[in-house]
């Protein structure tokens, strides 16, 4: 299990990220879990050729998936006993199959609201383009030590 | 329709703001779980090692939230907004509540959140907030999520 994080060890400017790449067999996966017949469609998240017709290089990941993918990676550098308390995310690109993705989170802040250890950061996916095409923030509540 | 004239022109179905309507329900089952957990390529414990979620303040296998992320049920309300001629998905929001477990059954209820237009350097764009709520076989609110539509003139405007 991913180690414990707490909130006393944790401050503003702290950095961690997990690389990611969205092949077609993974969106697949992703959108059959809600729609088993979602493999058998052909859609802008499935095929290159149905994403052509709509402006874009080839088959698209769809924002829900890189959503998620964003939480993860919050999740486990929280540990067990964090709590993902909520994420958004804005996307400004696309993010196409195949593409090498780093997805990176930043601390922003730590507060004590109403006596609740939270943190709050920023969290951004980045292609090898040198694009952010997706880019928002997580609020996270962490134990204290003791 | 109900036209709802703004300072932006546009128009939208304001009927459905705020009226859930119910979609059905969403089991989680072991297979969806294992679908979710291999597509994303989760192996946090917590979700895959029922001894070590035990000793977890759950006190047992719980399921990642992002599993609710894959719903897709017909039915949606959907406010016809009427402006420009492109429309994208611009953001998602996810909030959660409390855990979820296998096994569960979870009720999914719909609603338009809200429509409203910003105008900026690259012309005006209106947002369409669309909102599921998500509740388990207790009737506990387990996790909220917003999906942005915007609506925009391609190459301004």
């Amino acid at each position: 299990m991913a180690d414990q994080r707490y909130f006393e060890d944790v401050e503003p400017g702290d950095e961690f990220n997990e690389s990611w790449t969205p092949t077609r067999e993974a969106v697949i996966g992703y959108l059959t879990v809600g729609n088993a017949e979602a493999g058998n469609t052909a859609s802008r998240f499935t095929s290159d050729e149905e994403a052509k017709k709509i402006g874009m290089a080839k088959a698209i990941v769809p924002g829900a998936f890189s959503l998620v993918m964003a939480s993860r990676v919050v999740a486990d550098w929280m540990g067990p006993e964090g709590k993902l308390h909520s994420i958004d995310v804005d996307f400004r690109r696309p993010v196409l199959h195949d593409d090498t993705l780093n997805i990176l989170a930043l601390v922003t802040d730590t507060l004590e609201d109403d006596g609740v250890p939270t943190v709050k950061l920023d969290v951004y996916l980045e292609n090898e383009r040198g694009e952010r095409p997706v880019q928002g923030t997580a609020l996270v509540e962490l134990p204290k030590r003791g | 329709m109900t036209s709802q004239p703004t300072e932006a022109t546009f128009e939208y179905d304001a009927s459905v703001i705020g009226v859930e309507v119910p979609l059905g329900t969403f089991d989680i089952t072991p297979e969806r779980v294992a679908g979710y957990l291999k597509a994303t390529g989760e192996t946090n414990l917590l979700y895959t090692d029922e001894a070590a979620a035990k000793a977890s303040p759950y006190g047992g296998l719980i399921v990642p939230p992002g599993i609710l992320q894959t719903v897709s049920l017909t039915g949606a309300p959907n406010a016809k907004v009427k402006f420009g001629n492109f429309a994208m998905h611009s953001g998602q929001r996810m909030e959660v509540m409390g855990p979820i477990r296998v096994g569960d059954a979870i009720s999914v209820a719909a609603d338009v959140k809200e429509v409203y237009a910003k105008t900026g350097r690259s012309g005006t764009m209106v947002f369409e907030v669309r909102r599921n709520t998500f509740r388990n076989q207790h009737g506990e609110t387990v996790a909220v999520s917003e999906m942005s539509m915007v609506h925009r003139q391609a190459g301004g405007g």
